[in-house]
């Protein structure tokens, strides 16, 4: 009787989490879709293995649920996922499963890790960790895994937009694994790699997130190439 | 008497047909490249940045005219060279063919002075096709296309460069390339003084470049310590120039080595032109 | 006296395993027509390119208005205009725009309007525009005779300046050369392998044979020297030679053939011979003379 007590009161326990990990998640799609466009400056620097380029700025514009556009002067590194593809697969809320996964503090903020799990088998996002802010309803980090990119580490930092849940700083971790450099007419023939040591198999991209504008009515027009 | 004869030779460099095969022949080459990138050039970038593309997204004009420049200055440095020397392989070993080398040398004109002159008519016309390479690859580049950060794709990985900052590399890329070119010129001007036919000079260069190359470019152990050394392998030392940072004590060595074999060549053409009989 | 313009001593040119020049000295006086003689092959334009440096002579020396070649070359230079071999040209280039190169580097200052005067002097007038490969051969001549004055040298070499001219051609150059000789008071050394030619414009001559000299002096006194090669067609040549040395013991008989007898004779005295062959009841069929030198140059040619 003892045992069946215990055991239900885990099996309860479990299905509180569930049901916590759901609310919670529900919470932060919700404040995501709270934003049906937005446009801000952003500082962009890259530190990936193979690529040297200085920090670069350029223009987002984000229009719910999946339309993203940069405008750069220059030429702008970003990484492939991690931006509104979490975004869009996050809203289709009958797309993924939820679990409770435990809790982390981040920076001095005790966070609960939500493991979002794609039910399609064919999805290019096979799994979504999430370290959210239960009291704010802010993503602290997360980690995608997708089909055709590897892992994607992002760490989240908010200042004035806290309140719609857009970052002022975002650091992506990706796996870089191998970068083949094609040996093509625009390598040097005369000159060898001197980079023979000390293979990194991650790079690092920041964003510095600035001068917000929020909800403003960006056309549908304006994201077509 | 030097100054006179450089103008001297630059008229009659200027007045052969055969010097504007040069020029013809970059504005068509440089022209077709140009009309193909703005027809395809994406294809092109991809290929570039296929490797990264699977992590990573590159936004922004790529294909601009900086990238314009670099990839012709990279695809006609190696051809370039048989330019220059289809006019400075001529130049004395075609007047000694004519016999116009002969009415010369009996005018009171040092031989030092008439090879002298030659030099530098040759070095002026190598610099007027090394700036009309320029024009068209980086300005009628920049017209077609605009600017834009260059993004180029080195031994060591891909580099992007901001546009503010590109400008002045050009500037001592086409510098450097002068220079290389001007190598080629005084080589070819040292095997004309040997020769006495107009042909001979300018197959001779062509053959030195091409296997000079192919020892730059094989990885065999007994060509290493000649590596270095060779002509060729710093005829792409304008390269340098777009990495970050700029190895400068790389290039200053290649500008070394190339004022080394300017030098060089025009010395052996002096002693050779001084002693020379005249019998054509 | 006259200056020495020109000194040649001893000079000496050999190319590989051949000898062009053995030993070859003469000298040029100012105002001097110079005839400069020998068959094809004898080293007249190899030491020619000695005297203007366009080849080094390893031995002997050279001296022009006075001074060595080797030590003074430019200041030299710009006293002299020449032809060596045929004048060559830039193809490309107008006749005036050839001449415009040239006349730079020439040492002096030759203006655009002297330019034009001269080509009007070798009688190119109206051609000054055409380019140099639609000219002919006497065209090309006076092109390069132009070149070689335009500058108003001092002396003036010619090398076979005739060669390739139709008859009209190698008069013009002629009364040229006498032109500038007598009105200009020009030195002009003339090298020929025809001695009809230096024999009618030059006054001192030199004639050189497998690179040596083998006579120099005036013109005059070489080719009209008393002594004659004369030779007889006679019916009994042995009793003609018998009376000839009898008689004329002096003479010398070069040759004794079937019908034909030769030898070397004062001029005045050939009539004699006819005389006495005449007496003596031999019949001459034909005489015919020769000056000793230009039956020995004929000979050098021939062997040659």
């Amino acid at each position: 009787m003892k045992l069946f007590s215990i055991y239900i009161l885990i099996l309860f326990s479990f299905c509180a989490h569930g049901q916590d990990a759901q609310s919670l998640l529900n919470k932060v799609v919700n404040k995501m879709e709270g934003v049906t466009d937005y446009s801000a400056n952003v500082q962009i620097i890259a530190d990936i293995p193979l690529i040297k380029i200085l920090p670069s700025n350029a223009k987002i514009y984000y229009k719910k649920p999946d339309k993203f556009k940069v405008v750069s002067k220059g030429i702008a590194i970003l990484p492939k996922q991690g931006f509104t593809d979490m975004n869009a697969f996050l809203s289709s809320r009958d797309k993924y499963m939820v679990v409770f996964a435990g809790t982390k503090n981040i920076e001095g903020v005790e966070t609960s890790l939500l493991t979002v799990i794609a039910n399609d088998s064919d999805s290019e996002i096979i799994l979504i960790k999430l370290w959210v802010d239960p009291l704010q309803v802010l993503i602290m980090a997360s980690e995608i895994t997708t089909r055709s990119s590897g892992n994607v580490k992002i760490d989240y930092k908010y200042n004035l937009q806290a309140k719609n849940g857009l970052p002022s700083n975002i650091k992506f971790t990706v796996d870089v694994k191998e970068f083949k450099m094609p040996k093509s007419f625009s390598s040097n023939p005369h000159k060898t790699s001197k980079s023979k040591g000390n293979k990194r198999k991650t790079g690092t991209i920041k964003l510095n997130i600035s001068n917000y504008k929020v909800n403003q009515g960006i056309a549908n027009s304006f994201f077509v190439k | 008497m030097l100054l006179k004869n450089t103008w001297n030779e630059l008229i009659k460099i200027l007045a052969k047909p055969r010097s504007y095969i040069g020029f013809g022949a970059l504005t068509l080459l440089i022209g077709v490249i140009l009309v193909a990138m703005k027809a395809d050039g994406k294809s092109f970038i991809s290929f570039v940045t296929a490797s990264f593309e699977q992590t990573l997204s590159f936004n922004g004009e790529i294909l601009n005219g900086n990238l314009m420049a670099f990839v012709i200055l990279q695809m006609l440095i190696i051809h370039v060279p048989l330019l220059v020397a289809l006019v400075t392989g001529d130049l004395v070993s075609g007047e000694a063919a004519m016999g116009t080398l002969r009415m010369m040398a009996t005018k009171p004109i040092s031989r030092s002075a008439i090879l002298g002159s030659k030099l530098l008519a040759g070095a002026i016309y190598t610099f007027l096709l090394t700036l009309w390479m320029a024009f068209m690859a980086y300005g009628i580049g920049q017209w077609m296309f605009g600017a834009g950060d260059l993004i180029v794709l080195n031994n060591d990985g891909l580099v992007i460069i901001p546009a503010d900052d590109i400008m002045w590399r050009y500037f001592y890329g086409f510098g450097l390339a002068y220079l290389s070119l001007l190598a080629v010129a005084t080589m070819s001007i040292c095997f004309s003084v040997f020769s006495d036919n107009s042909i001979g000079p300018i197959v001779s260069t062509m053959a030195v470049i091409i296997l000079f190359t192919i020892i730059g470019s094989l990885d065999v152990s007994s060509f290493n310590s000649l590596q270095p050394f060779l002509l060729t392998t710093h005829m792409s030392s304008w390269r340098s120039l777009f990495e970050m940072p700029v190895p400068v004590d790389d290039i200053l060595n290649s500008i070394y080595i190339l004022l080394f074999h300017i030098i060089g060549f025009a010395a052996i053409s002096f002693w050779r032109f001084n002693k020379k009989d005249i019998n054509t | 006296m006259n200056e020495t313009v020109v000194s040649v001593k001893g000079l000496k040119k050999s190319f590989k395993a051949f000898t062009a020049v053995k030993d070859v000295s003469f000298s040029v006086q100012k105002n001097d027509v110079f005839g400069f003689l020998g068959p094809n092959g004898a080293g007249k334009s190899t030491s020619l390119r000695c005297m203007l440096s366009l080849i080094k002579a390893d031995a002997g020396e050279i001296k022009l208005f006075g001074k060595d070649i080797k030590d003074n070359r430019s200041k030299v230079l710009s006293k002299i205009g020449s032809i060596i071999e045929k004048p060559d040209f830039y193809k490309y280039l107008s006749a005036f725009k050839n001449l415009e190169l040239l006349a730079r580097i020439s040492g002096s200052t030759v203006s655009k309007s002297e330019l034009y005067d001269i080509l009007d002097f070798v009688g190119l007038q109206g051609r000054e525009k055409h380019k140099f490969r639609t000219f002919s051969h006497g065209m090309k001549q006076r092109l390069g005779i132009a070149q070689a004055l335009m500058h108003n040298p001092e002396l003036i070499i010619l090398d076979e300046p005739t060669t390739g001219l139709d008859p009209q051609g190698i008069v013009d150059i002629r009364n040229l050369i006498l032109k500038l000789s007598k009105e200009q008071g020009k030195t002009v050394i003339l090298s020929s392998h025809q001695l009809s030619e230096i024999e009618m414009i030059a006054n001192r001559m030199v004639i050189i044979n497998k690179g040596e000299t083998l006579i120099e002096g005036s013109v005059h006194d070489l080719l009209n020297s008393s002594n004659m090669v004369v030779k007889f067609q006679l019916d009994d040549v042995s009793r003609g030679e018998k009376l000839l040395v009898n008689e004329f013991s002096d003479v010398n008989v070069s040759k004794a053939s079937t019908n034909e007898l030769e030898f070397e004779i004062e001029k005045i005295r050939i009539a004699d011979v006819a005389e006495c062959f005449v007496k003596n009841n031999l019949r001459i069929y034909s005489i015919e003379q020769k000056r000793k030198l230009e039956d020995y140059f004929i000979n050098m040619i021939a062997e040659g």
